[in-house]
């Protein structure tokens, strides 16, 4: 193995970054770990049901407890899917006027006020969310759709509280936003001028001119894509005030629910009383790592067929 | 191509003379009438009045920064995408002024191929053709629209190396492939006139002459306005040649004409090496 770059500094330079990029990856390691060991119990008990049924029995007796997550992950799913399908044409659109359209001395307090936004502790938005966009949501998104158009699944539970996947989902869409955007902007911004150029040259539009700019980069919107569901999925205190916090299997939007991160915030105080809540709570933590690896396996398929320059 | 060229220099200095004697008889393609540019407080294009006869390979020569893309770029307004640039004075096209048309179709009409080798890397050959064609919709059916690719790529001398391929992304074709699929990009839309901004500046020779041979048979049909830094390319190509000197227009006629008997000082200083 030789080549051209290896002299003594090289190789000295590599070896003292090395064990930083063997930490993170071995933390991650032991991380997972960790949450396989503690989750053995609960699956040796209930097998893989602890994923597909909708069950939560918490009993002083050991023999009637029964955990099965499945109305929180697919809380989780749905909510993030909710914020994604929200933050994406937000974080777009927000991207392509603060490259293009806004003016060039307000474009960067545009810029430190999404990283302001992006920044901001999560318990702001729960509050918020709580008190206003809840409320808002429920009085003039949720009961005029609900008093027309409940015939539709996707609409056919009563928002009775408000709290329910459609206000997790917009709050998280909300929250998610400055981190898609950021990612979008920088890839927008980097275009090369030749390829704007060329696009006006065949005689685009500008509208026409931002579709074809953001198709060439389309591998970041995808990374801003899974960013944003990994931060969506991920989050915790904000959703556990708005999503209602039911186990709750149903279509519709109005419809509370439960995450799996706020499932396991809300419960892991009392935990301890239970024989396998802990246990349960870990394996359902553990769902999450699987979630995240299929939404970036996802991504790659995306981009399967991308070739670089 | 060299020698036919040579050979047909002479009967090419008889067409050149019957042609400044009808000059006025011919019909001028685009005509800039004192032409200035600026870049905020930069004045980079100086009271340029020219007049640019159709069908010719037109070359605007100078040395690097004298404001030859801007000039060209003003051509088809595709200036304005600069933001701090400001243009005065006129730019007809046919007769008709380029700032009362939407700029959209003064781009359609004037085609540009780039110094920087641009074609859309992350779209399939027949994409990079067909884009232009659908965002301006001259196509009614996706049988015309395969027909017209075609076309545009036989036009630019690319369809034999590339029709088994036309789903292959554009990044994997070489550098004068990639130019030459710019060629095709821009004659698809049917322009009447081709700007072209030095676009051999990033080519090995073999690829400049081939966009050379391709610019000789082009003339026929188009309008071509070459943007060199090489006099010897423009030469090589052109029949008229300008001369711009610091944003300023010093000399402008025939090629023989410049080449071998120069009016102004300055054009002889930078044909022999001394400026430039």
């Amino acid at each position: 193995m030789r080549d051209a770059f290896s002299g003594t500094f090289r190789d000295t330079f590599k070896v003292s970054i090395l064990p930083f990029s063997a930490l993170i990856f071995g933390i991650f390691l032991l991380m997972l770990l960790v949450y396989f060991a503690n989750s053995i119990q609960i699956f040796q008990k209930e097998g893989i049901e602890i994923y597909t049924t909708n069950k939560w029995i918490a009993s002083e007796d050991p023999e009637k407890e029964f955990y099965g997550v499945l109305a929180a992950i697919y809380g989780s799913i749905y909510s993030s899917v909710i914020a994604v399908v929200i933050a994406l044409p937000l974080s777009i659109s927000f991207a392509v006027f603060v490259i293009d359209y806004a003016p060039s001395k307000l474009k960067e307090w545009f810029i430190i006020a999404t990283d302001i936004m992006a920044g901001l502790p999560t318990i702001i938005y729960g509050i918020w969310g709580a008190f206003v966009l809840v409320p808002f949501l429920k009085d003039f998104v949720m009961y005029p759709i609900y008093n027309h158009l409940s015939f539709i699944p996707f609409f056919s539970f009563e928002p009775l509280s408000g709290y329910s996947f459609l206000s997790a989902g917009v709050l998280l869409g909300i929250m998610v936003t400055p981190f898609a955007s950021s990612i979008i902007r920088e890839a927008y911004r980097m275009i090369p001028f030749k390829y704007r150029e060329a696009v006006f040259s065949i005689g685009a539009t500008r509208y026409e001119a931002t579709k074809i700019l953001l198709s060439y980069i389309k591998p970041a919107i995808v990374a801003g894509v899974i960013l944003a569901f990994g931060r969506a999925i991920g989050e915790t205190v904000a959703v556990s005030l708005v999503v209602g916090n039911t186990f709750n299997i149903h279509p519709s939007l109005f419809a509370p629910g439960y995450t799996i991160s706020s499932l396991i915030a809300n419960q892991f105080g009392n935990a301890f009383i239970y024989e396998y809540m802990v246990s349960a709570l870990f394996a359902a933590g553990l769902s999450l790592f699987f979630v995240g690896l299929a939404v970036n396996l996802l991504g790659m398929y995306i981009l399967r067929r991308r070739v670089h320059e | 191509m060299r020698a036919r060229k040579s050979k047909d220099r002479g009967a090419k200095k008889i067409e050149t003379a019957i042609e400044t004697a009808i000059e006025t008889a011919i019909e001028t393609a685009i005509e800039t009438i004192n032409l200035n540019v600026y870049y905020n407080s930069n004045h980079v294009i100086k009271s340029v009045s020219l007049q640019i006869p159709e069908n010719v390979v037109f070359a605007i020569m100078g040395p690097s920064g004298c404001g030859k893309s801007t000039l060209l770029r003003a051509f088809n307004r595709l200036i304005e995408l600069q933001e701090n640039a400001r243009v005065e004075g006129d730019i007809k096209l046919y007769g008709r002024s380029v700032f009362e048309m939407n700029p959209i179709e003064v781009r359609r009409q004037i085609g540009t191929v780039f110094q920087q080798v641009n074609p859309f890397p992350h779209l399939s050959i027949y994409e990079n053709v067909a884009m232009g064609l659908k965002l301006n919709k001259l196509v009614k059916s996706k049988d015309e629209l395969n027909r017209t690719v075609e076309w545009a790529l036989k036009k630019a001398a690319l369809w034999d190396e590339v029709k088994d391929r036309l789903n292959d992304f554009a990044s994997n074709l070489s550098g004068g492939q990639q130019q030459r699929l710019c060629i095709a990009r821009a004659l698809a839309l049917k322009p009447e006139v081709l700007l072209m901004d030095e676009p051999t500046a990033n080519l090995d020779p073999i690829a400049t002459e081939k966009i050379e041979d391709l610019i000789y048979e082009l003339k026929k049909e188009y309008t071509i306005i070459i943007v060199t830094h090489s006099p010897s390319q423009a030469a090589r190509v052109a029949d008229f040649v300008a001369f711009l000197y610091l944003g300023k227009l010093i000399e402008v006629g025939p090629v023989e004409k410049i080449f071998e008997n120069p009016a102004e000082n300055l054009t002889e200083k930078y044909l022999t090496g001394r400026i430039g």
